[in-house]
């Protein structure tokens, strides 16, 4: 077992896991596939970038920064993309999801140029794991601060009252507003934590893979088939999804070919989707007779 | 229309005690019933009986537990809902399952393809069937090529009668094709049914509207909780005091 | 009387397009016309979509992928297997046809969402099988001289000639499908979108009408990719991108779902405004983008949709006028 390609996955995992567990908080919220989730990590990497390279602020302040700026943007996003067209048909907000990716992906070539950049690592240099191994601190800090996030989003959606309007909201709106849930609130703080938890990874992730305006892309597909591998609508498989792909990325790069990779992932996921629809974790969505 | 009067005394469809389960609920307990041709079967009981159910387990919607369901002595049980359709199992839903964003013609059409696709009737007739079922059914007057939504609930209710009608059923399964309905159009479901008994079309009725069900129905069976409580002419069964303590008691002295 | 009037008044409304389209290259240089034939191209794979989206209710995002095997298919078939032209036009359609169509077993066998789902992965894995299965498709060089169309002696070369050749195969895929919605085998298509149980419990068998939708799919794209790959000579995976096929999607819901119509005027409106705004290329994509989520939000039913509710308000504002006559 390559144990620096292990941590690598892992790291890269856990940036997959925050967009896609960003993905899958939309997607019970209101019920569509958000594609431009993707966006949200290259824009909240832009923003870390602009505070900390910009406007010479260290790196931990910037990232913070950045993902509070990120929730003021799912909320511009929820406003302008969603909120409008919460009762026309899916596809339609599916297409102005599309629209608003374009937005976000000529807004930072406008604003930032199309040269790719980078940001302060958070912990800079290497270290010798289990003597065999040279692991970047930066793949640790990724993991450590991936965790933490992922775990405090669960906590505040399972343990706390303001996780459990969100939640009532998102299974069942009409009654969520009769009991006197402030319903557009209650989506738009959704929004608000899934680009937060999304654009932190975009700042995480600079430093190793360097930043452009059409990353969004490439990111918002693996985090797809994670949360379709995860098991769609359900939180700890977008994790668990997230950190799928990442090693099936690392290893499959490693063993088979770089060039593959993204139709490793989908192989994998075409699998998924003919022999267990659900995921790992979901449960059969079933059509109402 | 069918082969005479050898197949009369066989039935067209027939369920030997077929059961369903949902969780604890048991919505179909060992019901068994025997469907003839030309026959109007009227199946009653209370809210929650199980009758919507039994006739998803007959199309075949839902899949049966246990028992058997035969059409024309053919084990029809495992069959997909489609292939059911294909052999001459029609329903009606309980609200009009139309289609939305379809004209008129368009939703009266997919009947008549069934029919064709079944190769149940000569091309030559389509046209002349097509304008006696809207007649019947009191829709002669609306523009085929209009949107089915510019239609009424009561008026979607009869074209979606008309639209099974048009497929040239065997069995012909209507969910409450009556609830909703005002008087005028209450008449025209009768003359519907008429007519398909008059084809020797085997009709299974579902209706809350007991002074229909007593009309037109020859036998009527009873549901209560999955359990068949009996079967008989609607008088034997408007006497039976089991009857008439599980359900009639009300909705009887009312239709008098 | 009146119904006869309606249809001369289309008939001279037909034949006004077909002229209008018929006459482009009478006025356009070669560059613009370079766009109209990408745009009729294009407009095959949109009217693809019409069929699988508008009609069977099904998204798919793999179209650009079908497009690509049509194009590979065709350059494969007459460079390697050097079989005349047409022979690989109708074994592109009919390739990515059974492709499409063999896969849309296993993937509608999946629910609800789970079909788009796995055409997002057949698009990712068509695009990577194009990037590196270099023997068939040239690997990331692409493959370069893909002769011209030719039947017999008759070399469709210059960009003209492509025109008409590629303006035709549209309007017979237009009648065809056309027809197609007045068949039963379109109706089936509009029962599954409408109501699937409805579908089922008249007969319509719903794995098997959804795998013919995207059959159908896929026959399109594949023509439309063996033109592409007579038009352009040059092939790229760069070209079959999953960013085209959304592309595909943007313009069937700019011009409307309702009908095949509207997948034309969604392709050309959006290809053309490409064109004529190049000018301001800095900002076009960001406008671009604005203006798909505008569009949705002020009509999601797109142009089409707007303009029925336009007549319908003209004719309700006309109506009493003329009961007032009478």
């Amino acid at each position: 077992m390559n144990l620096q390609l292990l941590v690598s996955g892992i790291a890269m995992g856990f940036i997959y896991a925050m967009v896609s567990m960003g993905m899958v908080l939309i997607f019970r919220a209101v019920n569509i596939v958000n594609f431009a989730q993707g966006e949200f990590l290259m824009f909240g990497g832009y923003f870390c970038y602009m505070f900390n390279r910009q406007l010479h602020l260290p790196i931990v302040p910037s990232l913070i920064l950045a993902a509070l700026a990120m929730g003021v943007v799912g909320v511009i996003f929820m406003f302008t993309s969603y909120w409008p067209l919460r009762n026309a048909q899916i596809r339609a907000i599916v297409v102005s999801a599309m629209g608003a990716s374009i937005v976000f992906k000529e807004g930072a070539r406008l604003i930032w140029g199309s040269i790719p950049v980078t940001v302060d690592r958070v912990v800079k240099g290497t270290t010798l794991i289990a003597n065999t191994a040279v692991v970047q601190w930066q793949n640790i800090a990724i993991i450590g601060i991936s965790f933490a996030l992922i775990f405090f989003v669960y906590l505040l959606l399972e343990r706390t009252f303001i996780g459990n309007i969100m939640q009532a909201t998102a299974q069942d709106r009409y009654m969520a507003s009769l009991v006197g849930i402030p319903v557009v609130l209650s989506i738009a703080l959704t929004f608000a934590l899934s680009a937060f938890i999304t654009g932190v990874g975009g700042g995480l992730l600079a430093p190793l893979f360097f930043l452009n305006n059409t990353m969004g892309y490439t990111t918002n597909a693996k985090a797809f088939a994670a949360v379709v591998i995860g098991g769609f609508g359900s939180v700890p498989g977008a994790v668990i999804g997230g950190l799928l792909v990442g090693l099936i990325e690392a290893f499959g790069g490693a063993y088979i070919s770089t060039t593959y990779q993204l139709v490793i992932i989908y192989v994998v996921l075409v699998f998924f989707l003919m022999f267990r629809p659900q995921g790992i974790f979901g449960t059969r969505i079933q059509e109402k007779a | 229309m069918r082969n005479g009067s050898a197949a009369e005394n066989r039935p067209v469809l027939s369920l030997s005690k077929v059961s369903k389960r949902f969780g604890g609920v048991v919505a179909a307990n060992e019901v068994s019933f025997n469907l003839y041709a030309g026959e109007v079967l009227g199946l009653i009981g209370p809210n929650g009986a199980g009758k919507t159910t039994l006739i998803n387990l007959i199309t075949g919607v839902t899949p049966a537990d246990e028992g058997v369901i035969t059409l024309f002595e053919r084990d029809v049980t495992k069959l997909p809902t489609h292939t059911r359709a294909k052999l001459g199992i029609v329903r009606t839903f309980q609200h009009p399952r139309i289609l939305d964003r379809c004209d008129v013609y368009t939703n009266l059409a997919v009947g008549a393809d069934l029919a064709s696709r079944r190769r149940a009737a000569t091309r030559s007739g389509r046209q002349a069937r097509l304008e006696q079922l809207l007649e019947l059914a009191g829709l002669d007057e609306v523009n085929l090529r209009d949107p089915i939504d510019k239609l009424s609930y009561g008026q979607q209710k009869l074209l979606e009668v008309v639209r099974a009608m048009l497929s040239e059923p065997v069995v012909l399964l209507l969910d409450e094709p009556a609830a909703g309905l005002n008087r005028a159009e209450m008449a025209h479901i009768v003359k519907l049914i008429s007519l398909a008994t008059a084809d020797k079309i085997a009709v299974l009725l579902i209706e809350h509207a007991m002074d229909l069900v007593m009309s037109i129905c020859h036998r009527v069976t009873v549901l209560n909780f999955g359990q068949q409580i009996t079967t008989g002419s609607p008088a034997e069964v408007q006497n039976d005091p089991q009857v008439i303590q599980a359900y009639l008691g009300g909705a009887a002295s009312a239709a008098r | 009387m009146v119904n006869r009037q309606i249809n001369l008044k289309n008939a001279v409304f037909a034949a006004f397009i077909l002229a209008l389209c018929l006459s482009v290259p009478g006025f356009t240089d070669s560059y613009m016309l370079r766009v109209f034939n990408i745009a009729w191209i294009t407009c095959l794979c949109v009217l693809s979509n019409y069929v699988l989206l508008g009609m069977c209710g099904q998204n798919s995002f793999a179209q650009a992928g079908l497009w690509g095997v049509g194009a590979y298919i065709t350059a494969n078939v007459v460079m390697k297997l050097g079989l005349p032209p047409l022979v690989a036009l109708i074994l592109a359609g009919l390739g990515s046809g059974f492709l499409a169509f063999v896969l849309g077993f296993a993937f509608f066998r999946l629910r609800a969402y789970y079909f788009t789902f796995a055409s997002v992965g057949l698009m990712t894995i068509l695009n990577g099988l194009f990037m590196n299965w270099t023997p068939y498709t040239g690997g990331a060089l692409g493959i370069s001289n893909v002769p011209s169309f030719s039947l017999g002696s008759l070399v469709v070369k210059t960009e003209k000639a492509n025109y008409y050749l590629i303006f035709v195969v549209c309007v017979i895929a237009y009648l065809l499908i056309k027809k197609l919605y007045n068949s039963a085998l379109g109706r089936s298509f509009m029962a599954i979108r409408d109501n699937e149980m409805a579908a089922n419990c008249l007969g319509i068998n719903s794995l098997l009408t959804k795998s013919i939708a995207f059959g159908i799919t896929g026959i399109l794209c594949g023509v439309a990719g063996a033109l592409y790959a007579f038009l352009s000579g040059y092939l790229s995976y760069q070209t079959f991108t999953y960013q085209q096929s959304t592309m595909y999607l943007i313009m069937l819901m700019l011009g409307g779902t309702s009908a095949p119509s509207g997948a034309v005027i969604g392709t050309m409106i959006i290809s053309l405004l490409q064109e004529w705004v190049r000018p301001l290329q800095n900002y076009m994509q960001l406008f671009y983008g604005l203006g798909i989520v505008l569009l949705m939000i002020v009509q999601p039913e797109g142009i089409l949709g707007g303009g029925r509710a336009l007549y319908e308000k003209w004719l309700s504002r006309r109506k009493p006028a003329s009961t007032v006559a009478q």
